[in-house]
């Protein structure tokens, strides 16, 4: 018996909870499909599903085995993934993306983990932003890479979701730069500097929406990337940055322009590994884990768990 | 019309969302690409689905549209608007359940013209249609409670989390109800020439789509008096749909598909409601020109 397919079949029925759509969405005849889940029923010994002759409900056994089913299958996914890479001709390479903001210190870090886990493997490195990544990852032609939040996930399978908190940069005759923690409504009267909108709106309008709600709505918005030009905006203009805490200047360094922790529901940087749904193998696992753990302990980055309540209105159409 | 969907897709990436339109001049039969034919879920547009299955059971003497349904509080599909939002029993027609379906999205309207009609009939009525690639494998509610149970026990707090996005069934096409943009302009296009039911009741299937109560989205794209804007939207997490047709007073009627999901998991996200709008708009202005052109 291929266990592998009859499990795909037990999976596909237990979902649709219907034969005919099981088989259509299996691209199979529905006589099949019912032999399989009788012949599987056989083997194990086990009564998977009720049937009369309306409709087929999954029994208590059926339930208790669908979990780990679906295990069994993701399993094989990620080994025919590692075959797969194999085949083609391609063993031992790993092509992976990384974001260009992180600090010199996190990609070490990353690099070395990843090396320790998976010492035969090459590493094929790109520097690229979110966008890139997901038309690659989309295209096939990246294995894993580190991707900002908030983008378009469909078709990803996703690692944990880690946040860098912001903090301010700000003229050290500032009002705000007298305080050693600044609430976001502290920071009012200031312009903002931010990166160009069309470099990734979501993550854009994300950072002027936590800055709105955190009571600091900036009359105007100054763009700017470049640490040079920024600091000049800051001490010029009287206008605020947005910087993580690992890629801060030093605080002897520069005797005019100071960092602050931002309270009061700062904003933060969100990131996670991304890889293809179905695709990921032991390599891109290893990537994931070591890139995980790398933000975690050099960029200081801790788990993103929402914590803030939601409240759904009517227009969202569901409710859980 | 290459242009145009250049404008379309910088109007989504300026939005935050990833979308899939396809507009179609429903008597000229000129058309708009961009992703028309990509797979995608369908949520509450599949309502659209079961309104024609259903004037089309009445059409040929398999039930009464004044049929009277007993809606009991107990064991109702949830949602915030309708029937689904009401505490206690109700007695409704099954057209005023179809008028809450398509109104306010009822999700217990909806199921319960689901348990009359059956899912099959809807799936033959698409199919008879000629809508290969639509197919409803669930009621809403058992849509509703694959979210619940894939979000865990933190609820729709988790929905925020990227991570919980990527493993929820009702957002992945091959596993819950679907179709494609151009499946469901099609399915417009009939209901507006009367080719899905006979004309009273392609009627009254228009009279329940131009009484839609939402703004914020397609309606958005064509603020204007004279422009009738009927339609269906459909929601779920990180999703945003509608599709509908737009009727300008010099005969001219478009369907358009929409199809979006937001990079952001944010409930609230007033620009990604609007694009579909803005989006329809400019797929609409190109049918327009495009028929001027021909005339």
């Amino acid at each position: 018996m291929d266990l592998v397919r009859h499990l795909e079949c037990f999976v596909a029925v237990a979902e649709e909870s219907h034969f005919g759509r099981a088989a259509a969405r299996l691209g199979m005849a529905q006589p099949p499909l019912s032999q399989r889940i009788q012949r599987l029923e056989r083997e194990l010994g086990v009564r998977l599903f009720e049937r009369t002759s309306r409709r087929v409900t999954i029994t208590e056994a059926g339930r208790l085995l669908l979990a780990d089913a679906r295990e069994v299958l993701s399993r094989s996914e990620s080994f025919l993934a590692t075959a797969r890479r194999v085949r083609d001709g391609e063993t031992g390479l790993l092509r992976a993306a990384l974001p260009p903001d992180l600090s010199g210190g996190t990609v070490a870090a990353l690099l070395a983990d990843f090396g320790r886990r998976r010492s035969g493997l090459e590493l094929e490195l790109h520097e690229l932003s979110t966008a890139q990544q997901l038309a690659r990852l989309a295209a096939h032609e990246l294995d894993v890479g580190i991707v900002h939040h908030p983008c378009d996930v469909a078709g990803l399978e996703l690692g944990p979701v880690l946040r860098r908190e912001l903090g301010v940069l700000l003229s050290r005759g500032a009002g705000a730069a007298r305080l050693d923690e600044v609430p976001l409504a502290a920071l009012s009267g200031h312009d903002l500097i931010l990166f160009p909108r069309s470099a990734a709106p979501a993550l854009y309008d994300d950072l002027l929406t936590t800055c709105a709600r955190g009571g600091f709505t900036p009359a105007a918005v100054r763009h700017g990337q470049g640490d040079s030009f920024v600091r000049g905006l800051v001490l010029s203009a009287g206008a605020v940055a947005l910087c993580p805490r690992d890629a801060r200047p030093p605080s002897s360094g520069d005797p005019d322009v100071v960092w602050r922790p931002l309270t009061g529901g700062a904003p933060a940087l969100r990131h996670s590994a991304a890889w293809p749904a179905g695709r990921g193998d032991a390599a891109v696992h290893a990537f994931a884990e070591a890139a995980t753990q790398a933000l975690r302990t050099a960029a200081g980055a801790t788990p993103d768990a929402p914590t803030r309540p939601l409240h759904l209105r009517p227009a969202s159409e569901y409710w859980l | 019309m290459n242009d145009a969907v250049a404008r379309i897709h910088a109007a989504f990436a300026d939005a935050g969302v990833t979308g899939r339109l396809h507009a179609l001049g429903i008597d000229s039969g000129v058309q708009l690409d961009a992703g028309a034919d990509q797979p995608v879920p369908t949520a509450s547009v599949h309502k659209l689905c079961v309104l024609v299955a259903l004037h089309e059971q009445d059409a040929a003497g398999r039930l009464d549209l004044t049929e009277q349904v007993e809606c009991p509080p107990a064991g109702r599909t949830t949602g915030p608007t309708g029937v689904a939002a009401m505490l206690d029993a109700a007695r409704l027609s099954l057209r005023d359940l179809a008028y809450l379906m398509m109104a306010v999205s009822d999700n217990a309207a909806a199921d319960l013209l689901l348990r009359r009609v059956g899912l099959d009939a809807v799936n033959a009525t698409t199919a008879r249609l000629g809508l290969t690639r639509t197919l409803a494998v669930h009621s809403f509610g058992d849509m509703l409670a694959t979210i619940k149970e894939d979000a865990g026990p933190d609820g729709a707090r988790a929905l925020a989390d990227p991570h919980v996005i990527t493993r929820l069934r009702a957002l992945d096409p091959a596993r819950t109800n679907r179709s494609t943009p151009r499946d469901l302009t099609r399915l417009l296009a009939a209901v507006w020439r009367d080719e899905a039911c006979p004309p009273e009741h392609g009627a009254a299937m228009r009279r329940i789509m131009g009484l839609q109560v939402w703004p914020h989205r397609l309606a958005s794209g064509f603020p204007f008096d004279d422009v009738h804007v009927a339609g269906k939207t459909g929601t779920l997490p990180t999703l945003r749909n509608e599709v509908g047709v737009v009727e300008y007073p010099d005969g001219g009627r478009y369907a358009v598909a929409v199809f979006t999901r937001t990079a952001h998991t944010a409930a609230t996200l007033p620009a990604a409601d609007a694009v579909i709008g803005t989006a329809a708009r400019i797929a609409v202005d190109a049918l327009r020109a495009e028929e001027l052109r021909s005339r």
